[in-house]
């Protein structure tokens, strides 16, 4: 499997269906003497900002003390790769659906007809 | 000891080899199931040349590429274990290119 | 729903989807100033935006991945982000552009500048998407869009030599001015192969949800709907020749634009024309804002559709609710309408190749078309066309912008 080719860009897919973002990065665990494993996916925070200009996340995760709202998806709960990704995990619940969940409670979900 | 290395960030960049000449840059990572994990086997080294990339994207056209604008890029196939990644931003090849005459099979 | 009917609705989505600020816009101004000769920039145009919405809706069938998406995933973030950029940004001015037309066709109607409109318009647009769905946008601004359908009325009362206008279909040379001549030209083909048309068809192809058995439906809606959208355009041409053209009438204040009507069809002329004008652009217009928020939320995989209510999609509505106002903002600042859209136009044509090679290169991929990938027409037409008109608007914008 190609894993820049395959997986990294693709839509992943929470176990309800829903969108929750696309695969941002994934975590190669390197280790001493054994072939690096694949460790799982990143979603969100400032994982993309790394691939546009390294200097710009560096400053971003100074502003934000941390990564942001990252989503670590550890590869055994990754049940499929096709079309996109299928993963075993609840958007809802995880902080790959913080700024969804922000916009929908601060702006949209206030305006009559949402 | 394990300690981890993004694949995005390992992606375009320059691999080195022991003497510290390029040897291509890294265009994707290929990992094979092993029982429930994926294990990292090789990774796809191509072209360390802007011109050289380009040329490769022209050759996905068919148009361009008939019109002979392309060039087929040489991408090769070098196991895992070559590489040092210790610094992800500054891959190494563990040996020279000269090493046992072989760069790795072609891809 | 049967097949026929799905070609009928794509048809009268092709008619009444075509035409919009910036074909009536440079169709007027072209007739006008060079009579019949710049027909033939219409009809390339037109062919070559069916070409590139047929590939919109065969990526869409075959692979089941909007365009924004299926770019994202091909070239990564950071060639994502280049044509993201300049689609959105040509995407927008064209949707400002939208705006002041319906503000424009209120103004003739009420007398009410039109300023003033920008808000109210914007408001109006942005509850139909609101409380709308795709069906509801696709087919319901398409079907008024027939009103447009008064410009071909005007046009055969005028009585055009058709032998004449048939001739014009072939390139000619023009006999004055050649920098505007060239400079509408490339307008022109701005104006028709707009990235918001073919990235929009995409989208909805994806909405509709298409596969392969949609492929000749696909191919009929593209040739057919975009062959008789580009005849309105001539038809708005030919008009503006008859009328405008032999009184030396340049249309440089959007006032004039008008006449091309009232001469052939009088009071009614006047009020169709308004009512087209209106239309049209409120047609297109929401379909530019609802592609604005599927190049973004498609691009980073959050959760998307016209169908879902705005609170399953927040960030989706958020990016067409931001479109609108800003847009809408930028009429109210009294920026004349007409120089705009023609404006926007011009940055269309020269963005092409940026907006445009990363839909070539996919759809020459067999990872996502599979066997459908393009045939060899398909890629040069658009490859030539792309190439061809960014560099007549490098040359000609400049001349146009510092020469008159």
């Amino acid at each position: 499997m190609e894993l820049g080719r395959e997986v990294l860009d693709q839509q992943v897919i929470d176990a309800r269906g829903v969108a929750m973002g696309k695969v941002d990065g994934v975590v190669l665990e390197l280790r001493e003497g054994e072939p690096a494993r694949v460790a799982g996916l990143v979603i969100g925070g400032t994982t993309l900002l790394w691939r546009i200009h390294a200097g710009l996340a560096r400053w971003a995760e100074r502003r934000l003390g941390g990564e942001g709202h990252v989503t670590r998806i550890p590869w055994h709960r990754v049940l499929k790769i096709g079309v996109d990704v299928k993963v075993d995990v609840e958007a809802e619940a995880s902080p790959a659906s913080h700024w969804e969940r922000w916009v929908r409670d601060r702006i949209i979900g206030r305006i009559p007809g949402a | 000891m394990a300690s981890e290395v993004r694949l995005e960030r390992l992606l375009g960049k320059l691999v080195v080899d022991a003497f510290g000449l390029p040897f291509g840059r890294i265009e994707d990572v290929i990992a094979e199931p092993q029982g429930d994990e994926y294990l990292v086997t090789h990774l796809l080294i191509g072209p360390n040349s802007r011109l050289a990339q380009l040329l490769a994207s022209a050759h996905e056209l068919p148009t361009l590429r008939a019109l002979g604008l392309g060039r087929r890029p040489r991408v090769r196939r070098v196991p895992w274990s070559w590489f040092d990644l210790t610094d992800p931003d500054r891959p190494q090849l563990r040996r020279s290119v000269a090493d046992d005459g072989q760069e790795g099979t072609r891809a | 729903m049967s097949k026929l009917l799905e070609i009928a609705l794509g048809l009268v989505t092709g008619i009444g989807g075509f035409l919009e600020a910036g074909s009536l816009a440079t169709s007027a101004q072209a007739g006008a100033e060079f009579g019949y000769q710049l027909i033939w920039a219409i009809a390339l145009g037109a062919i070559c935006i069916a070409f590139l919405v047929e590939m919109g809706g065969r990526l869409a069938a075959v692979s089941h991945h909007p365009l924004p998406d299926a770019m994202r995933e091909r070239f990564g973030i950071r060639f994502f982000l280049v044509p993201l950029l300049a689609v959105a940004l040509v995407s927008f001015l064209v949707l400002a552009s939208e705006i002041g037309g319906v503000c424009l066709a209120l103004q003739f109607t009420t007398g009410v500048a039109f300023r003033w409109w920008a808000l109210p318009v914007a408001a109006a647009l942005w509850l139909f998407l609101w409380k709308g769905t795709f069906g509801l946008v696709e087919q319901g601004a398409s079907l008024l869009g027939l009103v447009t359908l008064s410009f071909a009325a005007g046009a055969l009362k005028l009585h055009p030599a058709l032998h004449q206008v048939g001739a014009a279909l072939l390139p000619s040379l023009p006999t004055h001015d050649p920098a505007k001549y060239w400079f509408m030209a490339v307008s022109i083909l701005g104006a028709s192969v707009s990235p918001y048309l073919f990235y929009f068809y995409s989208a909805g192809a994806v909405e509709d949800e298409w596969d392969e058995g949609y492929l000749g439906i696909n191919r009929a809606v593209a040739g057919l709907g975009m062959t008789f959208g580009g005849a309105v355009a001539v038809a708005v041409l030919v008009c503006a020749a008859l009328v405008l053209h032999p009184r030396g009438i340049q249309v440089d204040r959007y006032e004039q634009v008008p006449l091309i009507l009232t001469e052939p069809l009088g009071l009614w002329g006047f009020r169709l024309f308004a009512a087209s004008l209106a239309v049209a652009c409120f047609g297109a217009a929401l379909e530019i804002a609802l592609l604005l928020a599927y190049l973004v939320a498609q691009g980073f995989g959050w959760r998307w559709g016209e169908n879902v209510r705005p609170r399953h999609a927040a960030r989706f509505a958020l990016v067409y609710s931001a479109a609108l106002l800003l847009g809408g903002l930028v009429i109210v600042t009294g920026l004349d309408p007409l120089k705009l859209t023609i404006f926007s136009m011009a940055l269309t044509a020269l963005s092409l190749p940026v907006t445009v090679m990363p839909l070539l290169v996919l759809m020459n991929d067999p990872d996502y078309l599979g066997d459908r990938t393009n045939g060899w027409l398909s890629n040069a037409a658009v490859l030539c066309v792309s190439v061809l008109a960014a560099v007549v608007a490098l040359v000609t914008i400049p001349l146009q912008i510092f020469g008159s």
